[in-house]
Formats: C-alpha cells, sequence, structure tokens
C-alpha cells in the first residue's frame, strides 16, 4: 500500500508484482487483474473472530476472489499427542476449540477407548452427553451474538453471554472450568453431577426456551437481518461435498447428516430428537439451523437430566500412567458444533501414539469461503464468513 | 445584511458559546451514549469513574487529548490534517441560525435553513478528505461510500424540509417555530407526517448513525475514513459526530416539533428536550437494529425515499395552490 | 450395501492393489482400499461419482514411506471409507485431488507443511499453517530409528505381509511427464 494518494488521483491501480506486502499478498497478487484492489482483512480484523486473514481482490466494494491465509494460531497439537501418553494429551483437546471443547475431549477419548476396548459406564456416558450438549449449546449461542455482531447489530452478543454465563456456570461444578474444559477421561469421566449441577440445568432449560421466544423477536424477525441474510451465500450440498463441509452448514444446505443420529456414539440412540433441516441453504438458513440446533439440544438436555442413571462415572480399572494402547488403527468422529470432529488414531503399541490425525470441521468449511465469497459485496463476505461459525485454533490446531 | 460591528460581536459571541456546547454536548453524548447502550445491553455501563460514572467522559476527553497523533507512512499530510478542521469548523456555522429559543438566536438570517443545508454538505468533504488522504484502503473504501452515501440522503432531506417551507412560506427558522402551537397536535409534524418520516431516515444516515454507519462500518472497513486517525484527529471526528447529530436533531425539533413551543412555559428548555429526545432516538436504534448492505442503503434511498419525498412535496405544492 | 459394491468393483477396476471391507461399528470404517499411486485419482473419481466427500487426508510416516490415507464420507449414508497409497521416501510425490474434491487444497497444503510431501497438480502450493519462511524439518517427520514398519500398526485392510502387488506402490510416483507444478 504504498503511495495511494498521488500516483494517480482517478483511480486506485495495484499492477501485479507490485504489491508491496508479505509473502501470502505478493502470492495473491500474481494472479490479481491490473486495476483491482487487494484488501487484507486480518489477521487482527473486527471480524475474523480471532487472527483468521483473508485476502481480498475487490472491485469496489465487489469481491472478486478471496484466499484465507492461516496459520497464525498454529500450534501443532498433532505433535504434541505424538510425544505425549493419551491422558497427558487430553488437555490439549480442550484448546482446540474453545467454544466446543467437550466435542473434542469426546472425539479423543472415544478413539482411545475403541482402541483399547474400554467401555464407559453407563452414568459417565449419559453425562458425556448432557455436558457436551450444554456444551454445543453455549457454542452456538456465543455464534449467535458474534454473527449478528458482524453484521452490525452490537447488542445480541452481550444477550449471548449472559445465556453463556449460566452455561458455564453450570459446567464449571462438574468439570472445573469455563472455557477450555478438559472433562472427559478414558474410561469415564472426571466427576460425578451433584444435585446443584442437575437443579441448576433444570432451571435453565425453560429460561433458555424463554430467551430464545424473545430473540426470535427481537433479531430474527428483524427486517434489516433478513434482507442481510436472504438469499446470501448459498452453498448447496454438493458444494458441500466438494469442500467436505459438515454441520449446520452442510444441514442448511438440506442434507440431514448429523452423525449424532447416523452414526450413534454414546447415549444419542436412547434421545428423540431430529437434525434440524428444513431451511434454505443461504446465511439465513445457516442461522435459523443453529437457532434449531439449540432448541434441538435442549431436548437432549431435558430428556438426559432426567434418564441420568445412578451408578459410577469411571470404569472399574481405570487406564493408569503405564497404560499402552494395543497397536491399530481408530477413527473416531463425533458431531461437534461446527461439523464433524475426527480423530484418526495409529498406535504402534507404545505408550504414545503412533500418529494422531485431528481432523477440524471449521478447517473444510472455511475452505469454501473463496468459493462463496466470489463476487459478492464485501458486508455480504463478512455475513457469509460469520455464518461458517469459524473457531480459529480449531482450524489452525 | 450588513456587518456591522454588533453583528461581527455577536457572531463571536455565539461561535464560542457553540463550541462552548458542542464540547458540553460531546461529553454528555458521550455519557449517555454509553449508559443507555449499557442499559440497552442489560450491563451498567461506566460505573467507575465518578459517581456512576459520571466523569468518564471527561477522563476519555482528556485521554484523547494526550494522546500520541500517530501518522502512518506515506500519508498525503496536508489533507490528512485539514480533514478533521473541515469536519469541525463548518459545524461552527451551522448553529448559528438555530433558534434555541424566542430570543436566544446567534444570527437571524431569513435564509436560516439554506445556510444550514449549504455548510452540512461540507461533512462529505471532510470525509472524503480523511479517506483518501490516509494512504489506507478501508480508508478509501469508507471515503467512498461516505460520499455515495451523503450526496443520496441529501435530496430526499432536502425535499422533506422544502415540503414544509411550501406549506409554511418560510425560510426562517424563528418564523416557523412561531408558527407552530404549542401542543403536539399544533406541530408541523401532524400536517406532514411523510416529511417528518422521511427526515427522520435522512438525518440517521447524514449523520452516519447505525443502522445507516456504512462509511465507518466496524465489522467491514474496521473503522471506515478515520482508520488512521488517533488522539486529536479522531477527537474532532467525533466531536462533529456528535454535533452533527445534535444539529439535525435541533432541526428536526423546529421544523416538525415546535421549537421552542410547549404546552406551557414557552423557552429555550423545550428545543432542548425535544433535540434530546430525537438524539437519545438516535442512540436506542444504534443499539438495537443490524447495519443495513450498501446497496440496500441506496436502493431505500434512490427508491424509496426520493419517490416518496417528491410525491409529497407535490401534494404539499398541490393543497397549498388549492388552499390559497 | 450396493453402493458400497459398486464402489469396490470400480476401485478394482482403477487398479486397487487391496479392497477390503470392514466393520463400521469396530473399525469406523466400511470400506477402504490400497491403491498404487498413479490408480488414486481414478479410484477417488469413484467416489466423487458415487457422491462421498473427502473428510481429510492424514499422512503418515512408516519405514517403508509415506502412507497417505484419504477419508471420505458419504452424506448419503452413514459410513466412512479410506484410500490409501504408499510414497517412497526418495520420491515423496502424490496426485492433488483438488481438481476433483476442491476441499482437497488446504488438505494437501497441510500435508506438505507436516511432511514434506509434495501434491503435484496442486494449484496454490504455498504453506497453510506454517510460515513462508519456515526452516526446519517438517515438524511431523520422526527419528528414522523410531519409524515402524507397516505390519507393525495393524492398520485396517492393510495387508500384514506384502505381497507382490506392493512393489508397484513403492516406486517412483505417478507424476506425468512434464509436469512441473
Amino acid at each position: 500500500m504504498s503511495g495511494l494518494g498521488f500516483i494517480n488521483p482517478f483511480g486506485v491501480r495495484e499492477l501485479p508484482g507490485t504489491t508491496t506486502g508479505d509473502f501470502y499478498t505478493a502470492n495473491f497478487a500474481q494472479k490479481a487483474q491490473p486495476g483491482r484492489v487487494i484488501l487484507n482483512l486480518g489477521p487482527q480484523h473486527p471480524s475474523t473472530h480471532g487472527v483468521l486473514r483473508i485476502l481480498a481482490e475487490m472491485e469496489g466494494e465487489y469481491v472478486w476472489r478471496a484466499e484465507p491465509v492461516l496459520g497464525y494460531l498454529h500450534r501443532m497439537h498433532e505433535r504434541m499427542a505424538e510425544v505425549k501418553t493419551p491422558q497427558q494429551f487430553l488437555p490439549n483437546m480442550g484448546r482446540v476449540d474453545y467454544l466446543h471443547p467437550l466435542a473434542w475431549n469426546w472425539a479423543y477419548v472415544g478413539a482411545v477407548e475403541k482402541l483399547a476396548g474400554l467401555e464407559p459406564p453407563e452414568r459417565a456416558q449419559w453425562l458425556r452427553t448432557l455436558s457436551c450438549e450444554l456444551n454445543r449449546i453455549s457454542s452456538h449461542l456465543l455464534w449467535w451474538g458474534a454473527f449478528v455482531m458482524d453484521l452490525g447489530g452490537v447488542t445480541p452478543i452481550l444477550y449471548a453471554f449472559e445465556e453463556r454465563e449460566k452455561i458455564n456456570d453450570i459446567l464449571q461444578i462438574i468439570t472445573g472450568s469455563r472455557l477450555t474444559m478438559s472433562y472427559f477421561r478414558l474410561g469415564g469421566v472426571c466427576a460425578d453431577a451433584d444435585d446443584r449441577f442437575l437443579a441448576l440445568t433444570r432451571e435453565f432449560v425453560p429460561y433458555l426456551r424463554e430467551r430464545l421466544k424473545m430473540y426470535r423477536g427481537l433479531v430474527t424477525d428483524n427486517v434489516i437481518l433478513r434482507r442481510r441474510l436472504e438469499g446470501v451465500g448459498p452453498i448447496d450440498v454438493d458444494m458441500c461435498r466438494r469442500y467436505g463441509a459438515t454441520g449446520p452448514v452442510l444441514r442448511a444446505a438440506g442434507s440431514p447428516n448429523d452423525l449424532r443420529r447416523d452414526v450413534p456414539y454414546g447415549t444419542y440412540p436412547q434421545h428423540d430428537f431430529w437434525p434440524a433441516t428444513g431451511f434454505p441453504d443461504d446465511c439465513f438458513g445457516r442461522y435459523l439451523v443453529r437457532l434449531a440446533e439449540i432448541e434441538s439440544s435442549l431436548d437432549i438436555v431435558e430428556q438426559a437430566v432426567r434418564g441420568l442413571p445412578p451408578g459410577p462415572i469411571m470404569v472399574d480399572k481405570p487406564p493408569k500412567a503405564n497404560f499402552k494402547m494395543p497397536a491399530g488403527e481408530t477413527y473416531f468422529a463425533v458431531e461437534g458444533a461446527r461439523g464433524q470432529v475426527g480423530v484418526h488414531l495409529v498406535s504402534d503399541g507404545g505408550k504414545n501414539p503412533y500418529r494422531v490425525k485431528l481432523r477440524a470441521p471449521g478447517f473444510s468449511n472455511l475452505s469454501l469461503f473463496a468459493e462463496a465469497a466470489q463476487g459478492t459485496l464485501l458486508a455480504d463476505a463478512v455475513a457469509i464468513l460469520g455464518s461458517l461459525d469459524l473457531v480459529i485454533p480449531e482450524i489452525d490446531r | 445584511m450588513a456587518l456591522s460591528l454588533a453583528v461581527f460581536v455577536q457572531i463571536i459571541v455565539a461561535v464560542l458559546l457553540v463550541i462552548g456546547l458542542m464540547v458540553g454536548n460531546a461529553v454528555v453524548m458521550v455519557y449517555v451514549e454509553r449508559k443507555a447502550c449499557g442499559f440497552i445491553q442489560r450491563r451498567p455501563g461506566p460505573f467507575e469513574v465518578g459517581p456512576r460514572g459520571l466523569l468518564q467522559a471527561v477522563c476519555d476527553s482528556m485521554k484523547l487529548l494526550g494522546k500520541q497523533i500517530f501518522v502512518p507512512g506515506n500519508i498525503d499530510w496536508p489533507l490528512h490534517f485539514l480533514a478533521p478542521v473541515v469536519a469541525f469548523l463548518p459545524v461552527l456555522l451551522l448553529y448559528l441560525p438555530i433558534p434555541f429559543g424566542p430570543y436566544l438566536t446567534s444570527l437571524q438570517v431569513d435564509d436560516g435553513i439554506l445556510l444550514i443545508l449549504a455548510f452540512a454538505g461540507l461533512g462529505a468533504v471532510s470525509n472524503i478528505l480523511a479517506g483518501w488522504s490516509s494512504n489506507n484502503k478501508y480508508g478509501l473504501l469508507g471515503a467512498a461510500r461516505a460520499v455515495a452515501q451523503s450526496v443520496a440522503y441529501e435530496i430526499p432531506m432536502i425535499m422533506a424540509l422544502l415540503a414544509v417551507i411550501f406549506m409554511t412560506g418560510t425560510m426562517n427558522l424563528t418564523t416557523l417555530v412561531e408558527g407552530q402551537g404549542g401542543w403536539p397536535w399544533q406541530w408541523n409534524i401532524v400536517r406532514q407526517p411523510l416529511a417528518c418520516f422521511i427526515y427522520v431516515v435522512c438525518l440517521v444516515a447524514e449523520t452516519n448513525r447505525a443502522p445507516f454507519d456504512l462509511p465507518e462500518a466496524e465489522s467491514e472497513l474496521t473503522a471506515g475514513f478515520h482508520t488512521e486517525y488517533s488522539g486529536m484527529g479522531f477527537a474532532l471526528f467525533f466531536l462533529s459526530e456528535y454535533a452533527n447529530m445534535l444539529l439535525v436533531s435541533f432541526v428536526c425539533a423546529v421544523f416538525f416539533l415546535g421549537g421552542w413551543r410547549g404546552p406551557f412555559l414557552d423557552g429555550f428548555w423545550w428545543t432542548f428536550a425535544k433535540a434530546y429526545a430525537i438524539m437519545f432516538f438516535i442512540v436506542w436504534i444504534r443499539w438495537t437494529f443490524p447495519r443495513v448492505r450498501f446497496d440496500q442503503l441506496l436502493n431505500l434511498n434512490w427508491k424509496w425515499l426520493l419517490p416518496l419525498s417528491i410525491l409529497n412535496l407535490w401534494l404539499t405544492a398541490v393543497v397549498v395552490k388549492l388552499a390559497n | 450395501m450396493t453402493v458400497l459394491d459398486n464402489l469396490a468393483a470400480d476401485w478394482k477396476k482403477c487398479g486397487a492393489c487391496v479392497v477390503s471391507r470392514h466393520d463400521f461399528r469396530k473399525d469406523g470404517l466400511t470400506l477402504s482400499a490400497v491403491t498404487p499411486t498413479k490408480a488414486l485419482k481414478a479410484a477417488a473419481e469413484a467416489l466423487l461419482r458415487a457422491g462421498y466427500a473427502l473428510l481429510d487426508v492424514s499422512v503418515m510416516e512408516v519405514r517403508e514411506g509415506f502412507l497417505a490415507t484419504y477419508h471420505f464420507d458419504s452424506f448419503a449414508e452413514a459410513g466412512r471409507t479410506a484410500l490409501r497409497t504408499l510414497v517412497p521416501f526418495e520420491a515423496p510425490e502424490l496426485p492433488s485431488l483438488s481438481g476433483l474434491f476442491q476441499g482437497a487444497e488446504w488438505h494437501e497444503r497441510e500435508c506438505s507443511d507436516f511432511f514434506g510431501v509434495r501434491f503435484f497438480g496442486n494449484p496454490n502450493p504455498v504453506p497453510l499453517l506454517l510460515p513462508d519462511d519456515f526452516d526446519g524439518p517438517p515438524p511431523l517427520r520422526k527419528d528414522p530409528a523410531a519409524l515402524a514398519p507397516l505390519s507393525a500398526l495393524g492398520l485396517f485392510g492393510v495387508p500384514e505381509i506384502l505381497d507382490p502387488a506392493w512393489a508397484e506402490l513403492i516406486g517412483p510416483g505417478g507424476r506425468p511427464k512434464g509436469d512441473r507444478a
């Protein structure tokens, strides 16, 4: 961005190859057409939620080409998994996706348990479902607030935080932390639900249902919001397939794909719920899907509180520090708030896994942004970016 | 009007008072906005500094005054420093013809509203200068938006005011107020509801406030045209934004809400009360609505507000002609 | 299960060495295949036709070379499939699938970062997660002494005893002549 104001007073001109900037800007500018502006959004930008960076080739207000640049929050979790025992690595999983840490907890614990043949007791399974769903609600709530903030409505995020605080208070009782939770253990969970936890959860469900009604009137039915979202950034099933997008993005596109129902794990087969589908495939559909998922998660939480069986929360002989997984391979995936959270784990029979591949749903979801944002207005591109529900630490791992 | 010494002194005193009003207004509005925003968002707002956070705005302004002015590289120096001044100075003139009270007008001119509209257009110039000169692409985009927006919304705004002028036959703001009664049903808003509606929409757009704050759209352009301004440069933009808000609120109060006339005890307090009620309304919608998209903003203007205001003007003209 | 049958037949046609069925509940996979590097693209095309989506690309370093596992998932019915191929350390080159599954571009760039494997045909082969000026060994490469042989890992659908078909796998990659992407 040099000498913009002096060289040519009639228009901004940046020829390919003349752009100053770092490696990625130069790489991006190589394919840019003359006369278009390369706009660098991020890694510190109000609408990129963390440290995502988007390079956009703009013509006026239109985005002609966009390219996300990742890696600003890369921590090499996969390497850490190879040099730590599963128990030591577990706390890392809360750090991968700080908004829905329990899904990652579950994916990793589930993969190890599957390989080692551990079967957690019934109560632990129910507690996993219960806490995971509460966590999903808090994740969607925060997304909701942040998304409306991307659209310029600043107030809803504070409402969302209010509910999120309540969920954090509840989850804190059993998980012991409010953000990067590490609640699941190999063969069970680390703490039992007490009466206070159950009572607060029971109170919370009807409370949030009431609040959701208020949000519908305040935000969802707002004419400006609808105009901003309806018909913007359509993503169909075929596009999801080509990019591997899952979760709410895929369900809004019309596919009822939900691992909780398709590949039941935990206690999900015993719950009465239905994946949210039947919405338009634009930004507004993705917005509605997540709100509907909050409600279906509330149903699951209600059922889980009612059906929580008594019993132990840990297998009889939990894995000790010298625990060795049998040699073999496993792939375990759970439905996170953003899509399929997968862990591909290979063990050579040693203490540490031989290779752990973490499949982050946000990674695939974000990869379709470049195509979805092509030819949209800058404000629409921001809306599409928000509607993908990105959590950067998960994408960068 | 001959520019005699008395008038000159009167203008000097008035400008000084207006500067006082602008600064005072900014201080009050910072507090009101933050408290109102806090109330809307179910949080306390500022409460640490002074009793109930009353000194927060003072602290903020001290901070802005004391801040180092950061200047990005490769900027257009003269324009970069001219822009905040261009934003600030015309506002001083704009307040001159406003009749705050029956005897409280800085400068009695027959074409008061023309003066205001003429100088209000300078606000867009300052936005262009700021966005263009700061060598920042966000600034440039924000400036481009600011131009398109203020050019577009000025037209229905003038049309709406023109309808009232047709009806009352005067451009003198004092006469306008005197033509209205004290009770709400004697105000112009009752006779010109559509014009009032159009004016209020344009008022929000002209002052670049949410949901029409496109030139500084935070989630898209970080801060738009004033991205690269810090310290006093930013403070001047900030001051002039609030001053502009207050000005259009005063104009609205004078044109549509009966100015200083009230059900009892006519006086400048009514003007202020009405203007600040509109200010609060602007603050309220800012914290409630999401932002519109740029094409929607222009569509709203060119496809709805402009035809409506022309229709309104035409109807008014017909009615005035027939009534005469 | 006709979809899987068709898929298995297609893979065989493409030249997959081993195609095996799995118990999804137990292994997390329904079908897997080991293909020569040359046949990878054709096998992936069969998956694209069958309505599968690319979940991830998981490269692993074993004593024999780099074992790349591509996981696919069908949105229509529950089930995950895997395509595997092995490339030698001397010529760590794989064909890019980004022409079929556009999402593969990022997965492949990630693998290039972590293992130094090259994917020819990738439209934008620049570092994804690592900085552009990163000058160290690829972070997931293991100490050669710590490498496990394929037979010790018990991978699904990978035969424990190397049969003659593997000789073709461990050979020069399927890079077309003149392609320098």
